[in-house]
């Protein structure tokens, strides 16, 4: 080998011997940078605010896409502010059940900066936020070629269908319509009626019905400004990004990395008004005062963070790990700032329901915090057993085989003991939870379930017709293993009664497919909050939303007169004592029809290391990141005592190599000789 | 060899024509569109928002036969793009999956080629390492070994791979991906080392075989006799006759680099196109599969051809008619 070849394979050597050196991810240079390092389980769907749905995607999104109004950080049950709206608006009646809504935007609001608007003139790069980009908005939701999945939700507007309607029918019929700029499609459709700018910063909303929930819409990034010259912009042609992987916001952080498929990078926004107008004060732009007594103990009420401006972080990087193993075990070497507990892990991090004394010992901390969900176990209510058609006899087998499951049993077993025993479909934290409400059917009674069978006509279980147990099937969406034992518990309990219920496993597709022929009879299912509001629960049992007639979120097609009667009543209503005195007469009759058995309000274990502070858990998506802060000095010295490389194993495979193969060779050529 | 070529050429468009006919019985009469976008637009999504997006997407069409207009359904939509290669978008994220090839190629690259040239450097030496030592201990160590190698499943060999080398021993990230020159060696190191390992048993075993056969022939002999030393001997007569079994397994597989490795790309977090496909699996992005299988086929037919051709440059003996 010349002198040349060697320097370069030495060279080569030292380079690959550099790079075993570290397990670190990430550039040395970010080390002492305050970047906040989280990971997604997949690469988002679509970044565009007017589709996005979805937990994983509202990460992202609700950085980048500030939103008229937000929830509180700190505060429990979740609270309203204002964000870009001067305040939250007030409902005012036009009669006729007509609702008007204003929202007045804050002056001087500026977009991010980006090449897209161009469009609007040679050299811009930003522009000032207008009451009409929140109506571009509301118009895109209901454009039917953006396919917006809450479309529904804001056809209380007036005029809202037939803009959807005009829309569709102008690019069928006229030649060229299509082609329009988006902005100009939309202005000649004629926009929606009951959507009035009125002014630059004044936008008013007219609804056909009342619906306070509307306001919750206004604090998810579904409605957040957007500006047309970034629609028309990314339109994917030319080398353009679409825009869904380009959003343009006016939040505190923009993307600067979208490789979605492993990397995406946020950045501080210093177009955002916290940064240009830390004067304002605005609630939205500084570290909450108030807290509860909780908040305080936790340290989320620090002195020294108190009515700062925010955000306190440079950069937010966000890498795809699809697999948990290795997202665990680099969350445990110090790579992720926090994390979910996964299964595998479970029984070292958690000891007794509190952090194990090893991760104590790293310094981390254990949050927890009661998710605003419900699972549950539903049953067809039209079906002819088990259903409403039953009468009676079909209440009582309900009834005796709520009273079969041993919901804290379930939770042991499968949930490591995470979770509250669901006594109604209303979870903590919302208006109408009663802490207190023990629902006598949610509690395990075997004896009282059988008497109820026995009244219902199947004595010990049987069925008189065929003089053997009573046959059901409980319809699973998943044919995984595991799936099959989770449910099987379930079936093992009503088994006590005498009952002979079977699980029909199917793929997700089949079972929808089910589900739409109305041929089931026990499903399992649960349902995650889209805002903090009873409503957003108790509808999922009303008639109207029956899924097998209308495709509703009622998949239990229950259709209670009284029970339809009373959710009208309540829905619209403030939080006062007359929607409490409806919400328990609503639970009552839940609790007697049983069209459900509650299993759990899911709880969320997140593991924070020492050098992230501010995190406060939420089940609903809310803009966190601009609240948390991490000390860069204190994770790279962890980091780097936590994973000082181990070397010695390699030179202890090389030599015993060495010495298995060299004999052999020497023995060998030693024969042929 | 050229008509041969041809004609092989000529089968396998007929073989093609018989995969998308396959395709798309699974595809288009499995699943109903409206599920399809359920999974698109997510759970929570009403009736309507469904509708729209089938229509959005095309899938509104008679599938089979249209009386008004025979060339508007869906499977002749499905041939027509398949055959032309526009394929149209995904099902999950609406991106064309032009794009998403064309994004997603290049990391499968970076794992898949240093994996098959080491991969093969690395099997052939060792089995002609093993086979020279033929009935000493080494060669029975490397049988054992090689035995053992290929019974292990390689998502023994993933997992324990990261758990060892990556959170023990701390030597490479335990997982990810990054383009930049700087860290790519570093991300690379591990699934390199792990698909490496995962798949020397299996190798080693068959060249192995095939070396031994060829050292066991008169030519071998011949050349010792005439003075040829060993070394010269295992490398330029052995291997060269050996080349046939050896193509046949290696032509196959050059063009399915390009697919990508689903379990290496999966769990480490390689964007390539195996993880991609894994993630159209889980995310019913039918689009997508649709268009992996279909390039999987003819990537096989055309390796298939590619290592008929190869034969005649290995073996001039060997004549395509």
């Amino acid at each position: 080998m010349s002198p040349r070849r060697a320097s370069a394979a030495g060279a080569a050597a030292a380079l690959l011997s550099l790079a075993a050196c570290s397990n670190n991810p990430y550039p040395p240079a970010d080390d002492t940078l305050k970047v906040r390092y989280s990971a997604l389980p997949g690469p988002p769907k679509t970044l565009d605010p007017a589709v996005s749905y979805s937990a994983l995607e509202h990460k992202i999104t609700a950085n980048v896409y500030e939103t008229l109004l937000e929830y509180d950080y700190l505060k429990r049950p979740y609270t309203l502010m204002p964000g870009l709206a001067r305040s939250l608006p007030e409902p005012r009646s036009l009669g006729g059940g007509r609702v008007a809504y204003r929202f007045e935007l804050r002056e001087g609001l500026l977009f991010q900066d980006d090449e897209a608007f161009a469009l609007g003139g040679a050299g811009r790069t930003t522009r000032e936020v207008e009451a009409a980009d929140v109506a571009f908005e509301l118009m895109r939701i209901a454009d039917p070629q953006v396919t917006s999945p809450v479309g529904s939700t804001f056809a209380k507007i007036e005029g809202f269908r037939d803009f959807s309607a005009r829309l569709e029918e102008l690019r069928r019929q006229e030649e060229g319509f299509a082609d329009l700029r988006i902005d100009r499609q939309y202005e000649r459709a004629g926009g929606i009626a009951g959507l009035r700018v009125r002014g630059p910063h004044q936008l008013e909303l007219v609804l056909s019905e009342p619906y306070p929930q509307l306001l919750y819409w206004f604090a998810m990034p579904f409605t957040a400004p957007v500006p047309w010259e970034a629609v028309a912009y990314y339109d994917g042609q030319e080398g353009r990004d679409f825009f869904k992987d380009h959003p343009v916001g006016v939040g505190p952080f923009k993307i600067t990395e979208y490789e979605k498929h492993f990397r995406i990078v946020l950045e501080r926004n210093d177009n955002w008004y916290g940064i240009q107008h830390p004067e304002w004060r605005a609630p939205g732009a500084i570290y909450p005062s108030e807290g509860t007594p909780e908040d305080a103990a936790a340290g989320l009420l620090d002195p020294s963070y108190r009515g700062r401006p925010l955000p306190f972080l440079d950069r937010i990087e966000y890498r795809i790990e699809k697999e948990t193993i290795p997202y665990f075990n680099k969350f445990l070497q110090g790579y992720y700032d926090a994390s979910g507990i996964i299964r595998e892990s479970f029984d070292v991090v958690i000891h007794e329901g509190d952090l194990s004394p090893e991760m104590a010992a790293l310094g981390m901390r254990l949050e927890k915090a009661v998710d605003p969900d419900v699972h549950y176990l539903g049953f067809n209510m039209n079906d002819p057993v088990v259903g409403t058609p039953a009468g009676e006899k079909g209440r009582k087998l309900r009834q005796a085989m709520s009273l079969a499951v041993d919901v804290q049993e379930y939770k042991r077993i499968f949930t490591n003991g995470r979770g509250v025993p669901a006594q109604s479909p209303i979870p903590p934290g919302i208006f109408g939870y009663d802490p207190d409400y023990v629902n006598p059917f949610s509690q395990l009674d075997l004896e009282r379930g059988r008497e109820l069978l026995s009244e219902a006509g199947y004595e010990g279980g049987i069925d008189p017709t065929t003089g053997k147990p009573l046959h059901l099937t409980f319809d699973l969406g998943d044919p995984s293993t595991r799936a099959r034992l989770t449910y099987a518990f379930f079936v093992n309990a009503w088994r006590q009664l005498g009952l002979d219920v079977v699980l029909a496993a199917t793929t997700y597709n089949q079972f929808r497919d089910k589900v739409n022929r109305g041929a089931y009879q026990i499903f399992s299912w649960g349902w995650i909050a889209d805002y903090p509001d009873p409503e957003n629960f108790l509808f999922l049992l009303w008639g109207p939303m029956a899924e097998s007639e209308s495709g509703g979120p009622n998949t239990a097609n229950f259709n209670d007169p009284r029970y339809n009667e009373l959710f009208l009543a309540m829905k619209d209503r403030e939080n006062d004592a007359r929607r409490l005195e409806i919400i328990r007469e609503l639970l009552g009759i839940l609790e007697q029809e049983r069209p459900w058995i509650e299993l759990l309000h899911r709880e969320s274990y997140s593991l924070i290391q020492p050098w992230l502070r501010n995190v406060k858990p939420a089940g609903l998506s809310l803009p966190a990141s601009k609240y948390q802060d991490v000390d860069a000095g204190r994770r790279a010295a962890l980091r780097a005592r936590w994973n000082d490389p181990v070397v010695w194993p390699a030179y202890a495979l090389g030599v015993a190599a060495v010495a298995l193969v060299v004999p052999g060779i020497l023995t060998f050529l030693r024969e042929r000789q | 060899m050229l008509a041969y070529v041809i004609r092989r050429l000529a089968y396998g468009f007929v073989t093609v024509l018989g995969v998308l006919l396959l395709l798309f019985v699974l595809f288009f009469l499995y699943a109903t569109p409206v599920e399809m976008a359920r999974r698109a637009v997510g759970e929570k999504a009403p009736p309507e928002v469904l509708q729209q997006w089938v229509a959005n997407h095309g899938y509104d069409k008679p599938r089979l036969w249209n009386a008004e207009s025979p060339s508007d359904t869906l499977l002749f939509e499905h041939f027509r793009r398949m055959l032309t290669f526009d394929f149209g978008r995904s099902d999950a994220d609406d991106t064309p999956i032009v794009d998403h090839l064309r994004q997603r190629v290049g990391p499968s690259l970076v794992l898949t080629i240093p994996l098959f040239v080491i991969g093969l450097g690395v099997s052939i030496s060792a089995s002609l390492f093993v086979a020279y030592f033929r009935e000493t201990y080494i060669d029975r160590t490397g049988v054992v070994l090689a035995v053992l190698g290929m019974s292990i499943s390689i998502l023994l060999y993933i997992i324990g791979g990261q758990y060892l080398i990556g959170k023990l021993l701390r030597w490479f990230p335990i997982s990810g991906f990054d383009p930049a020159p700087a860290m790519i060696a570093r991300f690379m190191a591990l699934p390199l080392l792990i698909g490496l390992f995962s798949g020397l048993g299996e190798s080693v075993r068959f060249y192995r075989t095939v070396f031994i056969e060829e050292t066991s022939r008169d030519y071998v002999r011949t050349a010792r006799a005439k003075g040829c030393g060993d070394g010269r001997i295992m490398a330029r007569h052995v291997l060269r006759n050996a080349m046939i079994p050896i193509l046949t397994r290696v032509v196959v597989a050059i063009p399915f680099l390009f697919i990508g490795s689903l379990l290496l790309e999966s769990f480490f977090g390689i964007p390539g196109l195996g993880s991609m496909t894994v993630d159209a699996i889980h995310g019913n992005d039918f689009a997508v599969l649709r268009v992996m299988v279909f390039i999987g086929a003819l990537f096989f037919i055309l390796g298939q051809i590619a290592t008929d051709v190869s034969y005649t440059l290995a073996d001039p003996r060997v004549r395509l008619e």
